[in-house]
Order: structure tokens, then sequence, then C-alpha cells
């Protein structure tokens, strides 16, 4: 039974990172940007938050340990939206081609952060000794059934990433930005005559999904290693299955999330679970799993697919 | 145009005061790259004027508008709402000064609702958040008022072309805006439609708003207009009295030249049949609704049927069914006696089927490929233009070459022009003459003189009377009744996916159509 | 007659522009970047890379030859993929399985020389091909998104890889392959002694074949004639009659046949081997820039993966300067953002100057009105 329980622990820790991505790429994908540079936007926030994170860490504060946590989140989502805005330039304002510069941010940030952290300390790794499980929330790990699910073995990502999420969908559903910025991905030319401000709101909407996609980076490291090792493992395109599969909608992407999540806890996991193990498959193939769930889900979701008509094209006011 | 048929329309005119002008757009200049779209063009609307801005597609109408509307800045020239000078830079700035339009090709978000999309850039809210019960009584309140029938919670996707056109005038009069641009219409309307319209429009004026007109239909013009500003190619022609001028005057400004409205037709019976169709049922994505009903009807050697309906009641959905760009769930063709219903769509060329598609930057050309590249898009593997995989250049060259002379395609650098370089007109011809050239033995063309000006389009009509002649069947799709009730040996009306009527062009009126098109069967006008 | 005639342009310089200028920009960034880091050895640094290729002569070039043989075709097979509408960033997947079969036929099979690295080639190339054939079908039948389905057969490829080394050909001592028998080795049929000392082998020669015939077959085949349509216009093609969802497979079909052969060529080398260790191969993403430096066009792979193997070998060399080589990835990913933009900044220049142009025009009918 415990079993269980923890299962669904791991599942939340996989799935957190997934989520605040997919909300971010969900935002700018709605204005009209497409933006796979998710990828190397975790990585640069990974980078430098899990490298204050190291320098809080050994300048022998006394700062708690969530403290410590929450402050690597919010600068790894400031790097994130800072270097968000390269993409942003060159998709809006530059109107070039949206994979190409996209793809240029995920080759530049590994190969920063290599030459970075090899250039000051001599190795890629950037390891921290904070443990930032907490074993149970005081007072909420009481209550009982959700306290065992949702307050015991968990990372302040969890909490941050509801926020996100209910945050996120009363911001694009309910206010008037959010209007105007959905009305730019599905019809930038009515927006437009309107007199909206396509070019500022895609700005904004793509400096979002930066800032969402580097705290999601920090969480992805603080909560499956004890270093930064110049990898995401694929998170960024995974969140992108996620939005496709989530339907562009937040709480859909929500539970796309959690499945992925779960996949990838059984791939990580299938030495706990007695039923797998007696069926003796090599490792590899666990590790696999994820991507081809991945694979499966998509040939079903992709159909169907309600993409914000005008996501990926340029606009051109002078095409008007 | 035979003006005889018009006469059912009502001749009312408004007695708006004139006091000043409203708008004044004087020596406007616009240029786009090399192409002068404004030169100094002069428009001066009265107050209270239903003001028609004629001209031919391409003349500079939507040009102008959108300058006015801000969508566009002039190069010169200076503007004047209610006598002072004003620089309108965005749309913001032209609905501060009264000023709205709706626009030919909507500009709705289609995934909103229409309260949505009438107060989306005017929105009211409370600390960020939208606060919509206020709009919405008003607009329930303009609704009602001018009769405009909207249901303000319905998503634009699913309602119809008229309630669209209404959610568009609504934008308009939320924001009060007293100077009201019309930019063609009328095109997506059966004449019923249109006549409420332009009651519509009518109330407008009587209260005060001033309306510019832009179309190139005479017969509107007529109908409605006070006074009527010409266009041609970019310049200022004129400004005419409506009511001193007959549409044939109207017409000769419009294309600088005199104009046959007639066109020359003789006699032919028809012969073989060569299209088939049985019971064609087309379902919709969703699979809950038919957008074709059971179709029958034939197409035979030597005569040209003309499907005439008002766009989007199931036109080409069924033309895409026949030439194979969309399944169908249900029904046969035949094409010249030999089932055609499971064929692919090259099969289907192979049979001798020839397409003029509507939509030619779409499905027409490849806009990335030059004129010969596009001359050879159904014909490349044939024998004459390969060997063992590889391409004859030589031959392909040849072939435009040929067809260019023939059928006077005109472009920057010949065989080797980018197509996408090339206008509207002659896209168009390069794929009637690559359909033609093909010899095909039935010829759908779908709206084949769309956005063309007055001699392509003759030059287009004569050409599809002269495969009729030479027996080749011909299936003709088209929006215009004029183009319908001249060029077809028989017509076919098509409403909400059925067909409803088989009328002979000789003895029927445009009014009978438009009964018929709209969905009230029996022959008399009202 | 207005005043606006233009000059005709040369049609290949104005072509190769926007990539002439991304370099130039890109390595510009690039010197600043080595300037806020290390401002002594910057200029020596930078200048090394420039010229390090050459350092050692004929052992240098032939070594940048080698090199540049996996991305040359993996810039071939995303170019190939992108000209036919489709974004191909799974090559680094396509290039492992192409490896492994290659060292799997090398290693386990005893085929008489000169056919058994023939065989083992052909193969790693079709196993390539049928890791780009199952994104592609996706991509046919579902419309699954290639550039997320492509990357998903990545780490599917590493894993699987990672397997079958463990399974059938792992040198134990070393986590990696064991040596692939002598004859499936590719030959070096004399290049070794014109680039003595140099790992260069006929690799780099069936690279250029393969340019050569992928050219031909883009631009004077009815093939290349029926996927470059598919990939300009899905809904012309259709019309058309020719069969899209086809050309779709058959596109990403090739691209993964050039990964994979990418993979056969480099790996057939006494001394390479695949590891254990979980990877992507970075060929594989090289060859993005590749393609994208070189315009999707085969000779622009040609020339684009010259230019980085041959700065590649700069960099390595520039480890002498306290660089990191991976300053040369932060360039190519520069010049690469460039490339994106500078098509752009074109125009934009452009316009700049015609709209300066009509100013003065301008003012000068003013003039003319006044007197």
């Amino acid at each position: 039974m415990s079993i269980l329980y923890d299962l669904f622990h791991m599942s939340l820790i996989s799935a957190v990172p997934l989520l605040v991505v997919a909300i971010g790429a969900m935002i700018s994908e709605r204005s009209g940007v497409v933006n796979i540079a998710l990828e190397g936007l975790m990585l640069m926030g990974a980078f430098v938050g899990i490298a204050v994170i190291k320098t809080i860490e050994d300048s022998n504060s006394t700062m708690s340990i969530q403290w410590i946590l929450l402050i690597g989140i919010l600068v790894g989502g400031a790097v994130g939206s800072v270097f968000s805005l390269l993409h942003a330039y060159a998709a809006i304002s530059m109107k070039s081609n949206q994979i190409i510069s996209a793809t240029a941010l995920n080759l530049f940030a590994p190969a920063f952060a290599i030459f970075t952290a090899r250039t000051i300390q001599n190795g890629q790794q950037i390891p921290f000794t904070s443990v930032f499980r907490m074993s149970e929330v005081p007072f909420f790990s009481k209550i009982p059934f959700l306290g065992d699910l949702f307050f015991k073995d968990v990372f302040l990502s969890f909490y941050i990433g509801i926020f996100v999420l209910i945050v996120v969908f009363f911001f694009i559903y309910k206010t008037r930005f959010g209007l105007r910025l959905r009305s730019c991905g599905e019809n930038p030319h009515a927006a437009d005559s309107l007199g909206i401000n396509i070019y500022k709101t895609r700005y904004i909407a793509v400096f979002l999904s930066g800032l969402l996609a580097g705290m999601g980076g920090v969480m992805f490291v603080t909560s499956t290693s004890t270093e930064f090792n110049a990898t995401v493992a694929g998170y960024g395109f995974l969140a992108l299955a996620v939005l496709i599969f989530g339907n562009w909608k937040p709480f859909r992407i929500m539970l796309a999330a959690l499945f992925f999540g779960f996949m990838r806890t059984i791939a990580a996991a299938h030495a706990m679970i007695p039923f797998l193990e007696n069926l003796r498959i090599p490792s590899e193939f666990y590790n696999m799993i994820p991507y081809i769930a991945t694979l499966i889900v998509l040939s079903f979701a992709s159909k169907k697919s309600q993409a914000p008509k005008a996501a990926g094209q340029v606009y051109d006011q002078g095409r008007r | 145009m035979k003006e005889g048929r018009m006469t059912s329309f009502l001749y009312q005119k408004t007695g708006g005061i004139h006091l000043s002008y409203i708008i004044e757009m004087n020596n406007i200049c616009k240029q786009f790259g090399t192409l002068k779209a404004n030169d100094d063009v002069t428009l001066q609307v009265k107050k209270g004027e239903i003001h028609a801005l004629l001209g031919e597609n391409g003349a500079g109408k939507s040009t102008l508008m959108s300058v006015l509307f801000g969508l566009y800045q002039p190069d010169g020239g200076e503007i004047f709402i209610k006598g002072e000078k004003v620089s309108i830079s965005n749309p913001n700035d032209a609905n501060r000064l009264g000023i709205g339009m709706v626009h030919q090709h909507f500009k709705l978000v289609e995934a909103f609702t229409a309260l949505e999309n009438i107060v989306l850039g005017a929105e009211d809210t409370k600390y960020g958040f939208l606060t919509l019960d206020k709009a919405r009584e008003k607009v329930i309140a303009l609704s009602k008022l001018y009769k405009l029938e909207v249901d303000p919670d319905a998503l634009i996707s699913e309602i119809s072309v008229g309630m669209q056109q209404r959610v568009e005038i609504l934008k308009m009069l939320y924001r009060d805006a007293e100077i009201l641009i019309f930019d063609e219409p009328t095109a997506v309307l059966t004449p019923q439609e249109i006549e409420e319209l332009m009651n519509i429009i009518r109330k407008f004026a009587r209260e005060g708003k001033s309306i510019v007109l832009i179309t190139h239909k005479l017969n509107e013009i007529k109908s409605i207009a006070n006074r009527c500003t010409v266009l041609r190619k970019g310049k200022y022609i004129g400004t005419v009295d409506v009511d001193k001028t007959t549409t044939q005057q109207m017409a000769e400004m419009m294309v600088g030249r005199k104009v046959s409205f007639t066109v020359e037709k003789g006699e032919k019976t028809p012969g073989e049949v060569i299209l088939k169709v049985e019971n064609l049922t087309v379902m919709n994505k969703a699979k809950n609704k038919a957008l074709v009903k059971h179709a029958t009807f034939e197409v035979r050697a030597g005569e040209i049927v003309g499907l005439a309906g008002i766009e989007g009641n199931g036109q080409t959905e069924l033309v895409h069914a026949i030439t194979g760009l969309r399944p169908f769930s249900e029904g046969k063709i035949t094409i010249l006696g030999v089932d055609a219903t499971r064929d692919s769509i090259r099969n289907k060329y192979e049979k001798g089927l020839g397409h003029i598609p509507e939509d030619r930057q779409k499905h027409g050309l490849i806009l990335d490929y030059n004129l010969a590249e596009n001359l050879i898009l159904q014909s490349y593997y044939l024998p004459k233009f390969q060997k063992r995989g590889f391409l004859k250049f030589d031959s392909i060259y040849l072939h435009a070459k040929e067809l260019i002379e023939r059928f006077d395609i005109r472009s920057a650098s010949g065989a080797k022009s980018s197509v996408r370089s090339m206008s509207g007109g002659n896209q168009q011809k390069a794929i009637v003459a690559r359909e033609i050239s093909r010899d095909p033995k039935l010829l759908m063309a779908v709206q084949p003189t769309r956005g063309l000006d007055v001699g392509a389009i003759e030059y287009i009509h004569k050409q599809l009377i002269r495969q009729r002649d030479e027996d080749k069947g011909i299936f003709m799709v088209s929006l215009e009744l004029d183009e319908i009730m001249d060029v077809s040996d028989r017509i076919l009306v098509m409403f909400e996916g059925a067909i409803v009527a088989e009328l002979d062009p000789k003895l029927t009126t445009v009014n009978e159509l438009g009964l018929y098109m709209s969905g009230s069967k029996g022959g008399t006008s009202h | 007659m207005n005043g606006n005639e233009e000059k005709v342009k040369h049609p290949l310089l104005e072509k190769i522009k926007p990539s002439l200028i991304a370099v130039g920009c890109g390595l510009l960034v690039g010197l600043v970047i080595m300037m806020i880091f290390n401002i002594q050895e910057a200029f020596g640094g930078f200048f090394t890379m420039l010229v390090g290729a050459l350092n050692q002569g004929t052992k240098s070039l032939g070594d940048m030859l080698y090199m540049a043989t996996p991305i040359i075709l993996t810039g071939l097979s995303v170019g190939f993929a992108f000209k036919t509408g489709l974004f191909n960033i799974g090559a680094a997947g396509q290039m492992v399985v192409g490896a492994y079969t290659a060292i799997h036929i090398g290693v386990l099979w005893n085929i008489p020389a000169p056919f058994h690295w023939i065989v083992a080639i052909l193969f790693g190339a079709l196993a390539g091909a049928l890791w780009g054939f199952v994104p592609g079908l996706l991509k046919a039948l579902s419309n699954v998104n290639e550039v997320v389905a492509t990357i998903m057969m990545n780490f599917i490829g590493m894993y699987l890889v990672m397997y079958m080394i463990k399974a059938n050909v792992l040198n134990p001592l070393d986590s990696r392959t064991l040596n692939v028998r002598d004859t499936a080795l590719l030959p070096t049929w004399g290049l070794d002694k014109i680039f003595p000392g140099s790992a260069v082998n006929i690799g780099i020669v069936v690279a250029i074949l393969v340019v050569v015939i992928i050219h031909i077959i883009l631009n004077k085949t009815t093939l290349g004639y029926q996927l470059k349509a598919t990939g300009y216009n899905k809904d012309g093609s259709l019309y058309a009659g020719i069969n899209t969802k086809r050309n779709i497979v058959i596109s990403m079909s090739i691209a993964g046949f050039l990964a994979g052969l990418a993979g056969a060529l480099y790996y057939l080398k006494l001394g390479n081997h695949l590891s254990t260790h979980a990877g992507l191969l970075p060929q594989g993403f090289d060859g993005i820039s590749v393609a994208l430096l070189g315009l999707s066009e085969p000779i622009g792979a040609l020339i684009a993966g010259l230019f980085l193997s041959y700065i590649r070998q700069g960099g390595f060399y520039m480890q002498l300067y306290e660089f990191k080589p991976e300053i040369i990835d932060i360039i190519i990913s520069t010049i690469i953002y460039f490339s994106a933009l500078a098509v752009a900044l074109q125009f934009f220049f452009r316009k700049r100057i015609q709209k300066m142009k009509e100013k003065k025009r301008k003012k000068a009918n003013e003039e003319e009105a006044k007197q």
C-alpha cells in the first residue's frame, strides 16, 4: 500500500516541472509564438539557479532550506525570462523562422553552461547539498488521506506548480489581457484591427514562458538529482508533448503532466514493483517508456488538435 | 447586366442634410514597393450621406479606406474629419474619431463568442478582470434597435455568415461610430439579405451617420447611394451624383472604355453525359451534419452547368468531393460512363478531369515554384516531361513558352518567373491555361473570375464558351449571379447542401434565383 | 517611369549573403565572449581558432575532412527534410542506430573484404532510414508533430542501442563496443598518403558522392519535384494528384538513411567506439547547424560541414590558450541565431535605405515644384 503512495509522490515530483514548463509553452503558443527553446531555457535557468543555490550553501548562511530553494527557483525563472527575449526578438520583431531561433537557443544553452562552468570551476557539474524534500508539511500532513497524498514526501515545487496553474488559468480566461492574448494567437488580424498591440502582447507571452521554463529547470534538477549536469533530459521537449496532449488547456495539461510523470516513475522505479521485477525486462527498456508513451499518445491526440490558429505564423503589420 | 431585372429593388434615397464635409481625404498617396495603390486620390463625404466608392478589384478602394481606418499610413496627402486635420496612425485613433469599418473578410476570432468579439479591445474591467454584463446589455439594446439579430454567447465558428456580418456591424455601433465604412458587404448575402442590409444602412443615414460603401456592384450603388467616387488603377477619376448618372456611364468610368455587358454565346445542343453525380453526401468533420445532401445531377458534352448559391452552402464541399480533395460518405461519381467513385485524384485527371480551383494560391499553384514548373503540376510524370525519372527541362520550358503565348500570360521573367510575384489575374490565367491545355473532357471551374478585372473576366468567359463549343462538359460554380445568368446553359441552385432547383437562364430571373438561394421555394417575388 | 530601378543583383550572392553575415556576427560575438572571460588570451585564442586547422598542415586537414564527414551527412539529412517541409531533429537518433548496426555487422558478421564494410554501411544507413520512417509515418497518418516525434526517437534510439551493445558487442573492460574486424574498417585508398598521420578515410569521398546524388535527386528528378512540392505547399500538391502522405514518409526515410550512413561511416574506424554511457550523439545536432547555414542545399551542406569541422579543429587547439572548446559551440549557436535574423536584417536595412532614398526624392520633387 505504501508503494502506491510512493509511486504517487514520485509521479508528482516528475510531473511538476513538466506542468510548469508546459503551462509556459501554452502562454506563448496561445499568443501565436511557438517556443521550442524550452529545453535551452530550462537549462539556463537550472544552471544559474543551481549555481546560486550552491553559492548560498557555501556561504554558510543560516537561511532555511526552503527559502534557498525558492530563491533558486526565482533566479532560474528570471534567467529563463531574459533569455527568452532573444527568441522573442527574433520571432516577433525580426519576423524570423521561429524554429530556427529556438534551435539556436537550445544549442547555446548547454554550450554556455558547460563553458562557463568549466572555466570557473574546472568541471561541468554543480553539486548542491541541501535536502529539499520535505518529509512532511506540519499540520497539513495530518489530514486523512489527502495529507498522505499531497503533504508528505513532497517538494516546495509542487505547491508553486499548483499556484502557477491556478493563477495562469484565471489570467488567460478571466482577464482582459488574457482575452487579448488569446486573440493574438487565434486571429492577429482581428486583434490588430481593434487596436491591440500584437508585438507587445507576444513579447510578454514569450517572457512569461521563459520565466516558467527557467523555474521548471530549477525544479527539475532539485527534485531529481543532487547536482546540475548540463542536461534536463529532454524535459523541454516532453513539455511540448504535454502541451499538445493537453490540448492547450491548463487543466488538461495538468492531467497530461501527471500521466507522463507516472510513466517516468514506472521507468525509474521498476525495481520497486515486484510484479514488474518478475518480468526481468532490461532497465533500458524502462527508460524508453516515457518516450514511447509520448509517441503513442501523440498519435491519438494530434488528430483533434485545437492549437491556436495563428501559432507559429509570423505577423507582419506591413501586410495587413 | 440587364437593368430590367433590377426593377424589383426599391429605389429609395435618404434625405440627408448636407452641411459640410465630414470626411475629407485630399491627395492621398500610398505606395507598396513600386505599386501605387493610391495615386493622388481625393474623397469628400458629406454628413448623413451614403457615398459609394466604386472601382474594379485592385483600383485602390480598400487601400484608401484602410488609410482612413488607420491600418495604413499615407505617403502623402491630408485627412480632415469634421473640419479638423487629423493623423490616424492605428485603428484606435480611427475609433476615437468615430470611424468604424466592416471588412470584406471578417476580422473575427472564431474561437470566441459574439460578445467577446464585439468588446475585444474595448473591454470593461475591474482590477483587470473582465466584467461583461454592461457590455452585454448594450449589445442587446443595439441589436434590438437596428434589428441586427445576434446571439451574444454563440461561438463565431458556429454561426451563419449573415450573423457574422451583423457581429461586425455591432462592433462598430458598440464603439459609437458615426462614420461607417462597409467593404464589399454584399458578397456573401442573398438578394433578400442584401435588401435588409440596405434598409439598415438607410436607417443609419437617416440618423445622421455617414456611410462609405465600397463596392463594384453598380445596381447597389443605384439603389442606395447619393454620390459615387470612382477610382481606376489607383487614380481618382471623378465623383458623380448617382441620380444623374446611368450605370453604363459609371461602368465606363470604372473601366475606362465602353463596356459590353452581354456575353457572346451561340446555340449548342448538348451531347453525351460526361459527369454523372448520384446521391452524393459529404459530412462535416464532426460527422454530425451533412454539408452536401444527396446531390444528384449530370453535366453533358457541349453544355455549361452553372451552380448558383450563397457562399457556404456546400458548393466548396461538393466540388472537393467530386475532384477528390475531400472524402464523401455516400454517393457515386461517373466520368464518361466509367465509375470514378473510388478513384484517386490523379486517376480522375487521367480520366479527363480539369479543375480550376476556388483558391488559386492554396490549391491551384505552388507559389514557390516558377511558372514553367507550375504549368506541369499535374503532368510532370508523363513521358512528355520526364524520362526514367529525370525531368526533361527542354520540353517543360517549351511547353511553358507555348502556353504563355497562346493565353497571353504576363509575368516579370517569362517561364522562369516566380509565380508568387505574378498578379492575381495572370496567376488565374496560368491555371486556366494549364487546365485547358490538358484537353479535359470535364472542366470544373470554381469562381473562375473572382478578383479579376473586366478584361480578364471577358477573356476567361470566352475560353469557357470555346471549350463548351468543342463539346466539353463544364461545371461552373459562381457567386456572381450575372456570371451565372450570362454564361450558363443550365442553372442549378444549391441551398444548405441540397440542390433545390434546376432552371433555364433564358426563363428565370435573378430574383427567382435569389429566392431559391435563400431557401424559400416558390416563384414570385414578395 | 519611376525612379525605382533596382540593379540586377547576382542571385547566388544574394542567397548566401545572409549566411555570410551570420557567420561574421557569430564570430564577433564569440570574440567578445572570449574577451570577457580572459582579455589577455582572447585574440590569441581567436586567431588560433581561425587558423588552427592548418596548424599541423596535412595532418590536421585530414582530420578535418574525417570529422566533417558525419556532419556533412547529418546536415544533408536535416536539410533534405527541411527542403521537403519537415523538421528532422532526429538525426542524432538515426545516426546512433546506424552506427550500432554497422558496428554489429562489423564485429559479429564474417564477410570477406571488400564487401564487409559495404554491407555494414548499407545496413547502417537502412537502420537510420527505419528510424526516420517511423516519425514520418506518424506524421503522415496522424499528423504528429515531427519535431517532438523525432526527439522522442532520439531517446528511444539511445536507450535501445545501449541495451543492444550490452547484449551483443560489449567490451566490459571499457564500457564500450568491441573492436570492429579489419575487413569492416573503411579503407583509405591512398588518402592516408595525401594526408599522412591523419584519420581520414574514404568516408569523405562517400559523403561528397552522396551530396552530388542528393543534389541531382532534388533538382533534376520527378521524385525531387514531388517532394519539394509537398514541402512548399501540401494543399497544392494534393490538388495536383501527388501522394503527399507517401512523400512525407519517403522524405523522412531518406533523411534517416543519410543520418544512419553518417553513423556507419564515422564508427567503422579503428579506435572509434560507441560507449554505453547515456548520451545523444552531438553530430546529430551539428547537422541542424550545418543544414541551416547551408540553406538546406546539398552543396551548402558540404561547404558548411567543412567550415564547421574547420573551426572545431581550431577550437580544439584553443585549449592551449586556456579556453574550453565549448566556446566553439557557443559561437556556432550564435551563428545559427544570427542566420535566423540575417534574412530579416537584410530586409530591415534595405527598407531603411529605400525610405531614405524616398525622402530624398520627395524633397527633390518639392524643390522642383517650388521653382
